[in-house]
């Protein structure tokens, strides 16, 4: 008899654990009569498509208005590479080149790395420009060229984070410091998802690394945890542990999910904390990706000229074939594909990161996919509404780095957060323009500044969203991912 | 307000004082009125004897709200018709309570009646109030700040006031540009019901008869029309207009007008068949309507009702998506990503759909031919993928009857050269995808030629194979 008061005694001992003070406060609000006050109160502030996420928080949704694009593809080149090779033309500092940067430049500045004088650095590159619309495109990426007349650049992108971590996430949260949602979070929850048997966010890293900012990039923040990222490998199994363990059937799987369900449906009518909503279509999820996901992360299948297209090679770990699952997965209705690509950090502190060696080779690691994806999406009717955003989290300096005030190995650039430049193109984005300038040798932004909450604004526009109505009630207040600030970027709308 | 009289004077200075005066007369009213039913009790019955004096207290000072209020409205810059009403009320609040004061001694025996004449007092000071509040904090100061769950009751002014032309140069001057700008800030006197200096100005007709002191409009000749010589007189000037106190045009508003003037002053003509100095064009490209950033060509303008739950839920159990474009409408865009199986069995489930749905993707489903007649009766779609289906083409002229297709997608499908030639009935086609399908030069041309604005992508990009593909850059190269 008193095991089985040992039993119960532990079973009310935890569900009084669950009772927390703040239950109890609670509580107390609602009996005091204060439950209507309290909803009739919330109502009046806040404008978020729905605050409790009823039934499935996957489902699909209307945005605010029709929105132009329906996906997003976030192509982030993790380490910041150089605006001053690719897209920012320069010929006065070339004939700076190798000469001490001037005091002014350097007064009141801090650098991650650079310290005392350093020299600058001109151009490692051929500019040409190209298309129509005249974009200076460096000889580092021949096949974008031909895209030159599809994208408009962001010529004057800036940040104030000089170290990778809190300007990745900055860039992808909207906050240098951890604990917000990424953008592809925002998007799931203000979208849902068209395709139920994927996941709305998927995240595809390549280039050996995963971000600086780890994996909190792509978390959901204080949102629900089923709007986080899915990181999908492109070695082995896309997700690991999806299929089913030996000897055990489909149907048992099927079986074992529900009655695993039902209970916490049964848990959720008790506590109502949405992380059980959450944990609920998790498990469905992961029931229907068992079939979904082997399906549409196997580029095996694919035609041989969509290989020879990306350049893509099944089984490696590559930059290309993230390029062409994203856009197979953009076409099965996926919300938000964002791709890492690690390796950008031209330091010049070995080969691998300087100016003249690595970076050309992510350079061309990334020209021919990035070209293909873009025309890939152009030929199956997708750009149109497939919103594409290529960028760093940084820039690079136009001086060249010394670090420790030494003389470098190899040419390479600090951490520059005065400009640098983005691309976006497809949905809705006018072809073949460029917004902001930047003075004559690359420093700093002049004309047509662009914040990093501009650029989320942007994405949340292209979407249907008013980027100051998406909001997530919150400790308190509603937040949204631009915050206190971002401006849609109209220069560049068509 | 706008202040435009600085020089100061006691009139002014107490016209200021409305405001703070204002809230006596309601205050004393209100207080009064609860005196007068709290001493219907026979505890407070002696409440009563302050009653009289009270309201005498209120009619006194509503008068001296009345008379601030004139000398304020003198200030000017006032929206007028919201002026007048808030005037008269509040008179009619001033001379009630006198009424009320002098009647009482008849009245107070007269329960009920004493109730209504205290229920419409309370109603005036109350609308009297909102209207005062309106004129100094806007007309829409209080429904803007109403919670969502009481403004669905509200009829809000919305300020989205689209203009009548899309590009300046199709605006007609006098219609779409100088009226406006006479209804703004010339009507308001010159109407037929005020018939200021006996003009009206509400139509070309009405500014040709001109006023009492004879014609205002010269053809051609501005600087002797004074509808516009008018506008440039000193501001002290008695002739001046519009009149001290009100507010003045803008410069562009003023050079507009001169525009119009000085080219005969004509009726129905386009800005772009009127001669343009440089001074006008800047005035026209700051009037031309911004592009609704939130708007787009393929959701059409009007309004639609909402669709059927019953032929939604249908859809979606077969797996399909169905959702509203934009949570501000009730077009819908359906999707098929999870429905594969969808087919010519389960297509008319889409019917009763048809004035809503406008964006269409059965991509990858098995429908064939047989349903393009269903489709054909979905007569808003603008965008339809059909991307990877069975679609051999014979029945593709049924799409013809989809008059508002703009986007069309049929890559990976078996259509041919010659049932794509049949799209050519589709005047409003902006883009045809047919990635993977031969398409003959021929076809192409024909196409782009019948339907203007059609830009057709036959797909099959190559990219070309380059030497930089394959270098790979080392130290040692060098």
């Amino acid at each position: 008899m008193s095991r089985y008061k040992k039993l119960i005694d532990e079973a009310n001992r935890e569900h009084l654990r669950y009772t927390t003070r703040r239950h109890f406060l609670m509580d107390c609000v609602t009996g005091l009569g204060a439950l209507a006050l309290g909803s009739f109160l919330s109502s009046c502030g806040s404008s978020s498509p729905s605050q409790t996420v009823a039934g499935d928080p996957m489902a699909p949704k209307a945005p605010h208005f029709p929105g132009k694009a329906k996906s997003v593809i976030y192509l982030h080149m993790a380490g910041a590479p150089s605006q001053l090779e690719l897209f920012d033309y320069k010929p006065a500092l070339a004939k700076l080149h190798n000469q001490l940067c001037p005091p002014s430049l350097l007064e009141g500045k801090k650098f991650a790395f650079i310290r005392g004088v350093p020299k600058m650095l001109g151009p490692q590159a051929v500019f040409k420009q190209h298309g129509a619309s005249g974009a200076w495109i460096s000889d580092h990426l021949p096949h974008f060229t031909s895209m030159a007349d599809d994208v408009a650049f962001l010529k004057a992108v800036q940040t104030d984070q000089f170290n990778h971590g809190p300007a990745q996430l900055l860039m992808q949260t909207g906050s240098a410091r951890l604990g917000r949602p990424s953008t592809g979070s925002w998007v799931t929850y203000g979208l849902g998802t068209e395709n139920s048997n994927l996941p709305g966010f998927v995240v595809l890293t390549s280039g050996g690394k995963t971000p600086d900012a780890g994996k909190s990039v792509w978390g959901s923040g204080f949102l629900p945890s089923v709007y986080q990222g899915v990181q999908c490998r492109t070695k082995g199994e896309p997700v690991l542990f999806l299929s089913d363990p030996d000897g055990m059937d489909r149907d048992l799987r099927k079986a074992s999910i529900d009655a695993i369900n039902q209970i916490n449906e049964e848990e959720y009518t008790a506590y109502g904390d949405p992380e059980t909503l959450a944990r609920i279509s998790q498990y469905e999820l992961a029931y229907k990706m068992q079939i979904a996901v082997p399906e549409v992360m196997n580029i095996n299948n694919e035609p041989d000229y969509i290989h020879e297209m990306y350049g893509t090679q099944p089984g490696k770990e590559s930059f290309a074939n993230n390029c062409l699952l994203a856009r197979k997965l953009v076409e099965k209705g996926v919300r938000f594909v964002q791709l890492y690509d690690w390796g950008w950090d031209s330091h010049g502190t070995d080969e691998n990161l300087a100016i003249d060696y690595g970076f050309r080779n992510k350079c061309r690691e990334i020209d021919r996919p990035i070209t293909a994806l873009l025309q890939d999406l152009k030929q199956r009717g997708l750009l149109d509404e497939t919103l594409v955003v290529w960028g760093g989290e940084f820039g690079r300096t136009p001086m060249q780095e010394n670090r420790d005030g030494k003389e470098m190995p190899f040419l390479g650039r600090d951490h520059h957060v005065e400009a640098f430049t983005m691309w976006m193109a497809g949905a809705g984005i006018k072809k073949g323009c460029s917004y902001g300038e930047t003075d004559e040798i690359g420093y700093s932004a002049i004309k047509g500044k662009v914040a990093i909450n501009d650029i989320h604004a942007t994405i949340l526009q292209q979407l249907g969203f008013d980027h100051e109505k998406l909001t997530y009630q919150f400790q308190g207040r509603p937040f949204r991912l631009t915050d206190t600030g971002g401006k849609v970027i109209t220069p560049i709308l068509s | 307000m706008i202040l435009l009289d600085n020089s100061g004077s006691w009139t002014g200075f107490s016209g200021r004082m409305h405001p703070v005066l204002v809230h006596l007369p309601i205050g004393i009213l209100v207080a009064a009125i609860i005196l007068l039913l709290l001493s219907r009790r026979a505890r407070w019955q002696s409440l009563q004897a302050a009653v009289p004096s009270l309201l005498l207290l209120a009619f006194l000072s509503a008068v001296t709200s009345c008379i601030t209020g004139y000398l304020l409205s003198k200030d000017g810059g006032y929206e007028e018709s919201l002026l007048n009403t808030h005037f008269y009320l509040g008179i009619t609040v001033a001379v009630s309570s006198g009424i009320f004061w002098i009647c009482w001694r008849i009245l107070r025996r007269k329960h009920l009646l004493i109730l209504i004449y205290s229920f419409v007092m309370l109603s005036l000071i109350t609308i009297t109030g909102h209207y005062g509040g309106s004129l100094t904090h806007g007309d829409n100061y209080l429904t803007a700040a109403l919670p969502p769950a009481l403004s669905k009751f509200v009829h809000q002014p919305t300020n989205k006031a689209t203009p009548a032309f899309k590009d300046i140069s199709d605006a007609r001057v006098y219609e779409d540009l100088v009226q406006p700008v006479l209804n703004t800030r010339c009507v308001n006197c010159h109407s037929q019901q005020k018939l200021k200096g006996g003009l009206q100005l509400e139509s070309l007709a009405l500014i040709r008869k001109g006023g009492e002191n004879g014609p205002v409009l010269k053809d051609s000749l501005p600087e002797e029309s004074e509808i516009y010589k008018r506008l440039l007189l000193a501001e002290e000037d008695e002739h001046r207009m519009p009149p001290k106190g009100k507010p003045s045009l803008s410069p562009a508003e003023t050079e507009l007008l001169y525009w119009w003037i000085a080219n005969g002053a004509p009726a129905g003509k386009k800005v772009k068949d009127i001669p343009k100095n440089t001074r006008i064009q800047a005035v026209l490209a700051a009037m031309q309507p911004a592009k609704a950033i939130d708007q787009l060509e393929t959701v059409p303008q009007t309004t639609v009702a909402a669709a059927a739950e019953s032929a939604i839920a249908a859809l979606t159990a077969k797996g399909l998506k169905v959702l509203p474009v934009g949570a501000n409408s009730n077009y819908l865009s359906v999707s098929a990503f999870t429905a594969p199986t969808f087919g010519d069995k389960d297509i008319h489930l889409l019917l009763p759909l048809k004035t809503q749905l406008i964006w269409l993707d059965l991509s990858d489903t098995q429908i064939s031919d047989q349903s393009l007649e269903t489709l054909g009766q979905l007569q808003q779609l603008t965008r339809l993928t059909l991307k990877g289906t069975p679609i051999k083409g014979d029945q593709l002229r049924q799409l013809n009857n989809c008059r508002q297709l703009m986007y069309l997608n049929l890559g990976e499908t078996a259509v041919t050269d010659a049932a794509l030639v049949s799209l050519k009935q589709n005047k409003k086609l902006q883009q045809l995808y047919v990635n993977k399908l031969k398409i003959s030069a021929t076809t192409v041309q024909q196409l782009t030629q019948e339907i203007t604005g059609l830009k057709i992508d036959t797909g099959g990009y190559r990219l070309p194979v380059l030497a930089s593909d394959t270098i790979v850059y080392h130290k040692q190269m060098n």
